[in-house]
């Protein structure tokens, strides 16, 4: 086992768990702000990667796609928290959980229908085909190094959204105690709707930015669900750096273990999930009220 | 005071008619299965409402009586079908010690995937139950010795069952109907005491109000534990009939979508309900039954009348009939 | 006198940095009824949590019957014999009320509460002991109706009667009269007399008039700290209550 292919490996591990942490990421702001955990958030991601595949046949251009997707998809959100989540609110946490599952199943059938059950091909756009070659460590494809940046710049901007504008505090105060809101005047209602927007506009861009390294197929939304519901769970319910922390992690954690053991590659996320589970019940950095 | 409670005792209430039909709830449910190939459009799918319809019904006792959603339970009736077939297939065990291994194999699954995910509430007990069942699916997917991997499990092929000095043909379908039926009637009657007695009281102050529960002298960890290890023996059960009926043990067993059926199934039909498993069932198969002749794409139906339920039918269709049956009788 | 039924002994509990309750030593006499009164954020939640079991202290002891119970489950606490009441109205809103009480008593029989095969009317004497504690709150006309669909003031005395279905040795009430019309609060007071008659009952209360006309027994918190016990006479007379509680508003300026 040389040292680059450890590097070239944990390179993988980095870019595939930035792809996690955006998933987690919209999964979190989501259930942290509507207390809604959406199951549909992995046909979310499947989308789009499929609207991307849409956007590029009709414009060629990658960096069209980049900005369209997320707006399309996010848009799309907008749409499913106004109609079919809202009405459920006030009746418990399982009906919006139910709903959204629901939501996936229809969302996979309809991108059956329209793009064929068989998958599709996304080249890696023209710019970023190339690579970085570093004497003695390795060689780093560009498109990887573009989505770690990527994720990287998404993360600090979210961070500065949340912490340091109004936004971010009518948000945070909104994930706290909606009623305190409606009392200052803020229309809960609007921050919902936006969240949720941003949430699946989110889990879309990961779905495009992931499209060239992993396969693009109407299934591929369903276990980057469960792979998103791993990373939550580690890193904790509800908390952004909990979801970038275990984000990484699992990334890591997965592409090591296929390159010794690539069998278990899969079961060693499970294993890390149950691990934590164990020593901490609520995630690395969650608290135990955002369990309940 | 003594006069007191003999005057309510008398008084007229709505419970009646739930009494009457509580008592009579499995022996409508045998008669109702019973005929059941003789209504459906085919064998295939009586058989499809009786196995599916008992794991809604295992599902239901976990999710729909003691308030926890569970997204993991195709590891039970995974577990439960692998059990029995790897018993079938590579030990030679006869039919019916095939079925008890797939059940008990089921049931230490669902103790020891019990004892983690409990120990988190809410959706977060939906994802953990979620994720180590989605572990299950790829430990079964690895171990190809045991479990023929993505080919799914072959070989375990029943056709003649003795039951003392009777042989019956198990390959002929209405022989292996009441065969299966049997079995789901003798579970319906264990699940319908169960649910009588006090621990199905205890389930329901679980689900009502989790901390009043442990506040009036409930060990709410334990009741939890039980009532999942429970549930993952019923849906291991419907999983070892499920084996034998299809000769095989096909990999997408385990996977997340077939914990998702009975989640659907349970919704439709009406959670919290003692027969809405049953209707759950019959309403998804006969969905797919129909529609799957003009469209392979079925599931883009199911999906839709599964999110108008969530939004316009929450008490499912039975919980819907019974509840405006109280109404008016109360 | 037949000595303290519950003792705390210098117990205190911390959430993260901020302490709630700090080093309170206080012990409670058979068939008595002590009031817990203070400001709000004195730590009489958190107190009445601690020595109903509901939450572990983070310092110090609980003895009940001489045994120290501090840390163990809550449900081990009401098995023992301490039951409590609570301030917003906890019950199982879909079950009937005589469920609601009828799960109680199958609770602290160990014969009765895990069965799994025998229906639970078969039970002797659950059903019939349920009804009579309805009946004792003036409920048992509504014995059929669900939880929900009941009015405030019986919920309220649905929530006692819940308690009371444990048989407790100490019965813990919180805020007993909240939210209830003066009528129902005259109605609760005359229930909670009759309940102390005959065992010891602990109460958290704000309304100061019933407190000192009912209890034998006053413990006065403030800011996590116990400030005064003793008879209403003494608390009445007490300079720390009167400077921190009684006199608040208006002895400023004076």
């Amino acid at each position: 086992m040389t040292l680059d292919l450890i590097v070239a490996q944990l390179f993988t591990g980095v870019a595939l768990g930035a792809v996690f942490v955006l998933l987690s990421t919209g999964l979190s702001v989501i259930f942290g702000m509507l207390g809604v955990v959406n199951f549909a958030h992995g046909a979310f991601y499947m989308t789009g990667a499929y609207a991307g595949v849409f956007v590029l046949a009709l414009t060629g251009n990658f960096w069209i796609a980049l900005v369209a997707v997320p707006v399309l998809i996010g848009v799309m959100g907008l749409g499913v928290e106004r109609f079919l989540i809202r009405p459920l609110y006030g009746r418990g946490q399982d009906y919006p959980l139910l709903l959204t599952f629901g939501l996936g199943y229809v969302l996979i059938e309809v991108v059956r229908i329209l793009f064929g059950t068989d998958g599709m091909p996304f080249e890696t756009p023209p710019l970023l085909s190339g690579g970085l070659d570093i004497e003695g460590l390795g060689y780093f494809p560009a498109y990887r190094l573009f989505v770690i940046a990527m994720t990287a710049a998404l993360m600090l901007g979210l961070w500065i959204l949340l912490e340091r504008t109004r936004y971010g505090l009518i948000i945070r105060g909104a994930a706290r105690d909606p009623e305190i809101l409606s009392v200052l005047g803020v229309d809960t209602r609007k921050v919902f709707l936006l969240v949720f927007g941003l949430g699946t506009g989110l889990a879309a861009l990961a779905g495009l930015l992931a499209a060239p390294m992993r396969s693009v197929n109407p299934e591929m939304g369903v276990a980057v669900l469960i792979e998103a519901f791993v990373v939550t769970v580690i890193g904790g319910m509800g908390s952004l750096l909990g979801g970038a922390v275990a984000g990484m992690l699992v990334g890591i954690v997965v592409s090591m273990t296929a390159l010794w053991m690539p069998e278990m590659s899969e079961i060693s996320m499970f294993a890390l999930m149950a691990l934590v589970l164990l020593v901490r019940p609520h995630g690395l950095f969650g608290r135990g009220a955002l369990a309940r | 005071m003594t006069r007191d409670i003999a005057a309510a005792r008398i008084m007229p209430s709505g419970a009646d008619w739930s009494a009457t039909a509580q008592r009579w709830r499995v022996p409508l449910l045998t008669v109702a299965l019973a005929a059941l190939p003789w209504i459906v459009p085919s064998q295939a799918l009586a058989v499809n409402i009786l196995i599916f319809g008992l794991y809604a019904t295992g599902f239901n006792l976990l999710f729909g009586f003691a308030g926890m959603l569970s997204f993991g339970h195709a590891a039970f009736f995974g577990a439960g079908a692998y059990g029995a077939g790897i018993a079938l297939a590579r030990y030679g065990v006869g039919w019916f010690g095939a079925i008890a291994i797939g059940v008990a194999v089921a049931g230490v699954l669902a103790l020891l995937i019990g004892a983690l995910s409990i120990r988190s509430r809410g959706i977060y007990f939906s994802m953990v139950t979620l994720a180590l069942a989605q572990l299950v699916y790829y430990v079964a997917f690895q171990a190809t010795d045991w479990t023929g991997g993505e080919n799914g499990l072959r070989g375990l092929t029943v056709s003649v069952i003795h039951i003392g000095p009777l042989a019956l043909n198990f390959l002929d379908p209405v022989t292996k109907y009441y065969v299966i039926l049997v079995f789901v009637v003798a579970a319906l009657y264990a699940i319908s005491r169960l649910l009588n007695a006090p621990f199905g009281a205890a389930m329901e102050a679980v689900r009502e109000n989790e901390s009043r529960a442990a506040a009036i002298g409930y060990d709410v960890k334990r009741i939890k534990l039980i009532a999942f290890t429970l549930s993952g023996l019923v849906c291991g059960l419907a999983g070892t009939l499920d084996a034998l009926h299809l000769s095989i043990v096909p990999i997408d067993t385990l996977f997340y979508q077939t914990s998702g059926l009975a989640v659907m199934m349970v919704l439709l039909g009406g959670s919290g309900t003692f027969l809405g498993p049953f209707v759950g069932a019959a309403i998804f198969l006969l969905i797919e039954d129909v529609f799957s002749i003009w469209t392979p794409h079925w599931q883009l139906f199911v999906g839709i009348v599964f999110i108008l339920a969530v939004l316009f039918l929450p008490r499912g269709v039975w919980g819907t009939l019974a509840a405006w049956h109280k109404r008016r009788s109360a | 006198m037949t000595g303290p039924v519950l003792v705390a002994e210098h117990i205190g509990k911390r959430f993260g940095g901020f302490t709630a309750l700090d080093d309170v030593s206080v012990s409670f006499e058979a068939g008595q009824l002590t009031a817990i009164i203070g400001p709000n954020g004195a730590g009489k939640s958190t107190f009445f949590s601690l020595l109903s079991g509901a939450v572990a202290p983070t310092s110090g002891r609980i003895r009940f019957e001489g045994a120290d119970v501090a840390g163990q489950p809550h449900h081990r606490f009401t098995r023992m014999g301490i039951a409590r009441s609570y301030q917003i109205t906890s019950l199982f809103p879909q079950l009937t009320a005589h469920e609601n009480v009828r799960l109680a008593c199958q609770a602290i029989h160990a014969s009765a509460r895990g069965g799994l095969w025998r229906d639970r009317a078969h039970y002797p004497g659950l059903a019939e002991e349920a009804d009579s504690t309805l009946a004792l709150v003036g409920l048992l006309a509504r014995r059929g109706r669900p939880a929900a669909s009941l009015a405030h003031g019986e919920q309220r005395a649905l929530e006692i009667a819940v308690a009371l279905a444990s048989r407790p040795k100490l019965l813990l009430l919180d805020e007993p009269t909240a939210g209830m019309s003066p009528e129902e609060t005259k109605e609760m007071m005359d229930l909670i007399a009759r309940l102390a008659s005959e065992r010891t009952v602990l109460l958290v209360e704000h309304k100061m008039k019933m407190v000192m006309g009912l209890a034998d027994r006053i413990v006065v918190l403030h800011q996590g700290k116990l400030l005064a016990a003793g008879t209403p006479d003494a608390i009445r007379t007490d300079a720390d209550v009167r400077r921190v509680y009684l006199g608040e508003g208006r002895s400023g300026r004076g």
